[in-house]
């Protein structure tokens, strides 16, 4: 039986990730909320002043005999896209996974703070 | 993630009545056990990734795949929760558009074999036309249900390329039918569900502009209703803080206090109810208000059932109308009959009677002391000069300041439905172009009709039959037929002299002296003293002239004793002078002679009988009959009869033929100011022509009356006692009077009777013998040749 469809909308067809931006001496930290996502899921792209983060985030099965008692776990693929105030072009990027956390780090060529 | 040939096998949710569309989230409670073993074998899988297709036929309880539509949305199954009763809630959110393939049954439930299909991605200038167009639509449309999302939805919109993306999301926004949700998401090209979408959409924005046109009109007319309720619930609170209380709602707490304890009858109690309610609904403020109740205020007050109780005491009746009239045998024996039916039969009819009678000789305050002697409450109205119907039925409520009519405000007034009531002056009733009061006296006075007599501000039946009507009439002539039909007459006719003393000595005297402040010792006139201020001062049927005289004496001597003369007083005939002024009338009215060709008639008038004389003279040379004094037609008719009957008769009379031929005549009857009509005249102008023809006067102590005929026949007339008081006023010791009018002489005082000598004719030939001695030894002398 299905109840009471109630419509709510969504602007994207997956899920996203929250993150924090941490301004840097050499540029900027991007902290983003991923636990549980292998970092061989994840893809980065810069673009101008954009960087996106894309992946996936699988289930799995602890032990057998389990089954869902109830589910808040944002599975399946995941897309966000953040928009910074400089030209990211050139920028060195590195991915970091720590306690669940990735941290992106973009040091950019002459950048200043 | 799809596979290589992007073909996947995934568990199938199917849904009804709406379509999971890409980029919506879709909370869902599902109870379905092959639903939750979807559910819960796409939560086993690492994506949790579910395919959710529309069911056509929202009754059918485990669709097949005919079941089914064949296009559905991949989603991705965000959250879950299990609720008690076996019930799971997800929250779904749709992905992308796919194929079924294929349909197996896993278990209980289904798994599809899908493939994405997704909608070509084109551009033209018609799809960016159409986007702009579903846009605008669509934020107008929301305007209408959600104004506060529009502004947000075109900014979306507007940002927005993605036309497919743009058809998804406005899709749910509608209440959209479940075959036009479906054919959005199977539309095969852009262009095409963008048409589409213009196409619901346009229609919806119809729909709702008619909706809120409807909305907005019935809006205004309840803020209209709206705003005068709460001003007059703010008026309500401003007289409530004034007063201290609720005017209105006391006033209405009041009546309704007062309607539990009145008596009423059912069909004015339900009445009155009806009109509470009424008024309970109305502002103070409308002017119904106060109509509707003034009216039922008048309801509550009337005395619907209260009822006097009959004192039945016949000795005490009789005692209480002798002590208040004298005389009057006629009438008190008539009301003590009726309170003698009453004993017996306590629900008679109360009679309705008419009491004729020239002006002073006590009609009113008969009225009075009958409402004594039953013990009943006594109402008077005068019907003098009254010429608007209304003023005895009342106006009907929807007049401006209505009210009921005299009648029904009488018995409010008397407080009882029995009361004694007097309708003075009956002959004296107008009407004019507002109606005959006088026809709507006709269903109050009969007996039949009065039980529910129907007074137009009521509107409903009230019960007169327990009223004791009495009419009082001065003359019957201007009474109309049908009234005087429904009326018990009862005469009462002039008082005599004797009767006038007594009457003086028992009421008069005590009252005048009472009202005056004297002791009855103070004051006293003697028997012979009254005759003369009878004879001298006044001249009237009734008392009321003695009344006044009598007042003039009594405060006289009050002045006296005012003035310190206190010994007491006894008034004579002789010093009436000194109290009352020189005499006004006098016995000498009474002409000494009489010469030729004068008779002295009787009349009948309103204020009781008068002596008058008619004279004819002979005008020589003079042709044919003048007659002056005011005459009546009637009058002028029976003066023409007598002279033909003299004419006729000459030879028998002694009269000389051409006298009548080389004579005019003329005959007079003073007073000349005052208008005289009747029959009864015509045997004085028969006496008086005979005497002016034989030139033998009529004797001047006789006087009469009587119709007579061309043949001679002397008919009755009315009034007898009236006039034998008069010529008996006036010094005349001998009446000739009709033969048949001798049954009225028991009317007469005894001594009256006894002190007159009364000679009744039959023939007008009886009348001249008795009235002219030389036409008697006339016809004597003929007898005997």
């Amino acid at each position: 039986m299905v109840f009471g469809a109630a419509i709510h909308r969504s602007s994207e067809a997956f899920w996203q990730p929250a993150a924090d931006i941490y301004r840097t001496r050499s540029g900027w930290l991007v902290k983003y909320d991923l636990a549980g996502v292998r970092t061989e899921d994840i893809e980065v792209t810069v673009a101008g002043s954009q960087i996106t983060i894309g992946g996936f985030r699988r289930d799995w099965r602890l032990e057998d005999g389990c089954s869902h008692y109830s589910m808040e776990i944002s599975y399946n693929r995941f897309e966000r896209t953040l928009e910074l105030p400089c030209d990211l072009d050139g920028a060195e990027v590195k991915v970091e996974g720590r306690d669940g956390i990735l941290l992106l780090r973009l040091i950019c060529q002459g950048e200043k703070p | 993630m799809s596979n290589a040939d992007n073909v996947q096998i995934l568990p199938v949710l199917p849904i009804k009545n709406t379509v999971l569309f890409p980029y919506m989230l879709m909370p869902l409670s599902v109870g379905r056990k092959s639903s939750i073993a979807a559910i819960e074998a796409a939560l086993a899988t690492e994506e949790k990734e579910i395919v959710v297709v529309a069911q056509r036929d929202a009754s059918v309880e485990s669709p097949a795949l005919t079941d089914l539509y064949s296009i559905g949305t991949k989603a991705v199954i965000k959250k879950m929760a299990r609720k008690p009763e076996g019930v799971l809630e997800v929250v779904l959110l749709g992905v992308e558009r796919v194929v079924l393939i294929k349909i197996e049954q896993q278990g209980i439930y289904q798994t599809a074999r899908i493939k994405p299909l997704p909608l070509p991605q084109d551009k033209s200038t018609e799809i960016e036309a159409l986007h702009r167009e579903v846009g605008e639509l669509a934020a107008r449309a929301l305007e209408l249900i959600q104004p506060q999302a529009a502004d947000e939805l075109r900014r979306l919109t507007a940002g927005s390329k993605d036309s497919v993306k743009l058809v998804y999301t406005l899709a749910p926004m509608f209440s959209l039918d479940l075959d036009k949700e479906q054919a959005l998401l199977e539309a095969p090209t852009v262009a095409e569900s963008l048409r589409l979408m213009h196409s619901y959409l346009s229609h919806e924005l119809q729909v709702l502009e008619l909706r809120s046109k409807i909305a907005s009109q019935a809006q205004s007319e309840m803020s209209k209703e709206q705003r005068e309720y709460l001003l007059r619930q703010q008026l309500r609170a401003i007289q409530k803080e004034l007063s201290g209380e609720n005017p209105e709602e006391s006033e209405i707490v009041l009546l309704r206090e007062r309607l539990s304890k009145a008596d009423l009858p059912e069909d004015v109690r339900k009445e009155i109810e009806r009109e509470l309610t009424k008024l309970e609904r109305l502002p103070n403020s409308s002017p119904d208000y106060h109509v509707t109740r003034t009216y039922l205020d008048f309801l509550v007050e009337l005395p619907w059932k209260a009822a006097t109780e009959d004192v039945i005491d016949i000795s005490r009746a009789r005692q209480v109308l002798d002590e208040d009239h004298y005389d009057l045998r006629e009438v008190k024996e008539r009301i003590l009959e009726h309170l003698g039916v009453l004993k017996l039969n306590p629900s008679a009819k109360s009679p309705i009677l008419c009491f004729v009678g020239p002006p002073g000789v006590g009609k009113t305050s008969l009225g009075q002391s009958i409402a004594r002697a039953l013990g009943r409450k006594f109402e008077r109205l005068s019907l003098g000069g009254m010429h608007d119907e209304a003023e005895l039925r009342g106006h009907r409520r929807t007049y401006i300041g209505a009210m009921p009519g005299r009648v029904i405000q009488a018995i409010r007034r008397a407080g009882v439905n029995n009361p004694v009531f007097m309708l003075d002056e009956v002959d004296k009733i107008g009407y004019d172009f507002r109606g005959d009061p006088a026809s709507a006296l006709l269903e109050i006075l009969d007996p039949e009709q009065n039980r529910t007599f129907r007074d137009n501000y009521l509107d409903l039946p009230f019960d007169l039959s327990k009223v004791f009507f009495i009419t009082t009439a001065n003359t019957l002539d201007t009474i109309p037929r049908p009234l005087l039909d429904r009326m018990e007459l009862l005469r009462l006719p002039g008082y005599s002299e004797e009767e006038k003393v007594e009457i003086a000595k028992r009421y008069l005297i005590p009252r005048q002296l009472k009202e005056t402040g004297l002791a009855p010792a103070d004051c006293g006139i003697t028997d012979d003293a009254l005759k003369a201020i009878i004879a001298q001062y006044t001249r009237e049927a009734g008392v009321r002239q003695l009344e006044r005289a009598i007042g003039r004496i009594a405060r006289k001597v009050a002045l006296r004793h005012a003035e310190g003369h206190t010994e007491a007083v006894t008034v004579t005939a002789n010093d009436l002078v000194t109290w009352l002024g020189p005499r006004r009338f006098s016995p000498e009215q009474r002409r000494k002679q009489l010469p030729a060709g004068v008779a002295t008639g009787l009349a009948w008038t309103e204020t009781g009988g008068d002596v008058l004389y008619v004279e004819a003279t002979l005008l020589p040379n003079g042709r044919g009959m003048t007659l002056t004094g005011q005459l009546g037609e009637v009058m002028q008719e029976s003066a023409r009869a007598a002279q033909s009957y003299i004419w006729s008769h000459a030879e028998e009379l002694g009269i000389a033929r051409d006298l009548f031929r080389k004579y005019g005549v003329h005959i007079h009857v003073p007073s000349g100011a005052i208008p005289k009509d009747g029959p009864s005249a015509g045997v004085t102008m028969a006496t008086a022509l005979a005497s002016v023809y034989t030139k033998y006067p009529v004797r001047v102590d006789t006087a009469m009356t009587g119709e007579i005929t061309l043949t001679g026949l002397v008919l009755p007339v009315g009034g007898i006692k009236e006039k034998v008081l008069a010529a008996r006023r006036v010094g005349i010791k001998r009446v000739i009077l009709p033969l048949e009018n001798k049954k009225d002489l028991t009317e007469l005082p005894e001594p009256v009777a006894k002190e007159m000598e009364f000679i009744f004719a039959e023939k007008i030939e009886d009348v001249l013998n008795a009235a002219i001695p030389q036409l008697g030894e006339h016809f004597a002398a003929r007898r005997a040749s």
